[in-house]
This record gives C-alpha cells, sequence and structure tokens, in this order.
C-alpha cells in the first residue's frame, strides 16, 4: 500500500492507501467509502437509497481494496488518475451533467467561506440567491 | 463564490472591500461544473423554490472592460434588480435551457486534471511542481477555449494574466468565434 489521495465529485479530497497490487487504482475498502461517499453491499455498489448491480466483481475487488477505475465504469462517473503521484479525481460525465442542467434543479454544493468555514448553497434556500462567480485572476 | 485555487488572493480582496456577502472559495472549480460557468465574472439566478431562473452568463460588475467584453453591465443590474423587487423573470425556462452552456465530454476531462494538479500542489506544498504542470497542461489541450482553465491556469504557472499568453489566449479564442456563453446579455454592438 502507498499513500495517495483522492478528489471526488464534491471537490473534498481524502487521503486513501492505494493497493500495489491489484487494479488500476484501488483505494482499501474503508478508504473507499471516506473517499466517495459510496459502499460495497451485497446488494452493489450503494448510495444513498440507490444500488447499481455489479457483474464482474473480481474485476471490482479483491476483498480488501476496490479499483475506483472500475468503480467509475460501473457507476457511469468520469476518472482521470495519476497513478505514478497517486492522485485520482472522479467527476460527471458530460451527458449526466447536461441532464442534470436541463432539470433546473439548482445543485447544493459545499465550500469554505474566507474565514475557513464550511458554507452550503443551502443554507440559504426558501429565498432568493444570485450565485457569483469571480476570481483573481 | 471565487473560482481560484489562491485562497490568499480572495481572502485579502473580499477584506479590503469590505463584502457582506458570504464569499466561498472554490479551488476545485466544483461550482463551474455544476452550473456550466465558463469565465467570469458570471452569476447565476436560483429562487426561492431551488429553481435555476437565469443560466451563467457574463456579468461584469461594472463597465471598466466594457471595451474589451462589448457588454453594458447596467442590463443585467436592471434585470436583477426587477426580478428582486417583483419576481418578474427576463426568461422562461425554455429559455433557461437553451442558452444554458453544457460541458463536453473534454471539458469534464479537463475540469478533472485541473483537480489532480491542485491536489499535487497541495501534497508537495512548493505550489509549482512539474506533476501539476503536466496536468494543467493536458487541461489546456483539452479545454482550450475555457477561461477557467485557459486563463485560470496562467498564474498557477507564474504567467502574467493580462500579458502576452494571455493576449495569445484572446486572439485564439477571438478566432474561434467567441464560444462560451451563449446569453449575451447586454451585448453592444461595436
Amino acid at each position: 500500500m502507498n499513500q495517495g489521495r483522492v478528489v471526488n465529485q464534491e471537490g473534498e479530497t481524502t487521503v486513501v492507501d492505494v493497493a500495489s497490487n491489484f487494479g488500476e487504482f484501488a483505494v482499501s475498502l474503508a478508504d473507499f467509502a471516506r473517499a466517495t461517499g459510496w459502499q460495497l453491499k451485497p446488494e452493489g455498489l450503494c448510495i444513498d437509497e440507490i444500488c447499481v448491480p455489479i457483474r464482474e466483481a473480481n474485476r471490482l475487488t479483491d476483498g480488501a481494496s476496490i479499483d475506483l477505475v472500475e468503480f467509475a465504469r460501473v457507476t457511469k462517473q468520469n476518472i482521470v488518475f495519476d497513478r505514478q503521484r497517486q492522485v485520482a479525481a472522479l467527476g460527471e460525465r458530460a451527458d449526466s451533467r447536461g441532464d442534470s442542467m436541463s432539470s433546473l434543479l439548482a445543485p447544493d454544493f459545499k465550500l469554505p467561506d474566507i474565514h475557513g468555514r464550511q458554507v452550503s448553497f443551502s443554507d440559504f434556500n426558501r429565498r432568493k440567491r444570485l450565485l457569483l462567480a469571480w476570481s483573481s485572476w | 463564490m471565487a473560482l481560484d485555487a489562491d485562497e490568499v488572493a480572495v481572502r485579502e480582496w473580499a477584506t479590503k472591500e469590505q463584502l457582506t456577502m458570504p464569499v466561498l472559495i472554490d479551488k476545485y472549480h466544483v461550482v463551474a461544473d455544476l452550473y456550466g460557468i465558463v469565465n467570469v465574472p458570471a452569476a447565476v439566478w436560483v429562487d426561492e423554490n431551488d429553481r435555476i431562473v437565469r443560466p451563467a452568463d457574463s456579468t461584469p460588475g461594472s463597465d471598466l472592460f466594457r471595451d474589451f467584453s462589448n457588454v453594458d453591465s447596467e442590463v443585467h443590474h436592471n434585470l436583477l434588480r426587477k426580478w428582486v423587487r417583483s419576481g418578474e423573470r427576463d426568461l422562461d425556462d425554455a429559455r433557461v435551457r437553451e442558452f444554458q452552456v453544457k460541458p463536453s465530454p473534454d471539458v469534464q476531462l479537463a475540469r478533472l486534471h485541473r483537480r489532480i494538479a491542485i491536489a499535487l500542489r497541495e501534497r508537495d506544498q512548493d505550489g509549482d511542481s512539474l506533476a501539476s504542470r503536466e496536468h494543467l497542461t493536458r487541461a489546456e489541450e483539452l479545454a482550450p477555449l475555457d477561461w477557467t482553465i485557459r486563463r485560470g491556469n496562467m498564474p498557477l504557472v507564474g504567467v502574467d494574466p493580462f500579458g502576452d499568453e494571455f493576449f495569445k489566449f484572446v486572439g485564439e479564442w477571438t478566432n474561434a468565434g467567441r464560444p462560451g456563453f451563449k446569453l449575451g446579455t447586454g451585448r453592444v454592438k461595436k
């Protein structure tokens, strides 16, 4: 095992153990749940109330770790990883992002403010919100 | 919400300007991904029922860069005032969908390469590792006309975001027909 990092869809970074002898970018079972929010259960890969069945379990897991590349394939997410530097990033595919945008439902997110406090967009629900994007560059 | 990996710069400016709104730092550009934001400054309107009632579009705070942007900033301000006061929108749902900027598969991958680059900068704590640069470069190859990638990368690799590289990028972007936001709020003819 080597120490690595996973950045998930929500932009949260988790330090993980990366398996050296299984998969393309496999992390331990405990780290998998912490990093992704998903869990491996008898019925498949699950998040909240949703479970995705697994057809080729031996490609996904060796019992000790889960390959994030296979996980991303099964759950239809994007993954980019740098095996040498032990960093992986998970994200939404273009088609599903397009679909969620078309729903016109404003997705929630959680980010640190300039004082380091975690703030959710939903902290301001039930009122009109102007979401302004700017930058220093 | 600042699309910015430079937390210090964001904090300094927001403090200097004494902003009263919540100021969030989105170093991984999560909100850019969620709401289809391809440049700054941009605004999205969300109503009391969590519905997007106006898609991301260029919305300058003033006319400081009007000669370059060809945008009259007051047009958006006036539409915004009207919506806040009366709830009257300038776009219906169909028009909101029509003017959303949906990502290409390559842009989504570019965003992930950028995230890896930012994670590497944090891990290596030298702010500018070779590995980080490799992923920033890959992101630019995948999304050569996205400002949050191309221009956002510039300070990360020590390039002046108002220098020669920037104007070279603007040239490429102009030759490609200035792709990006589709709505064009307050656009003026030169």
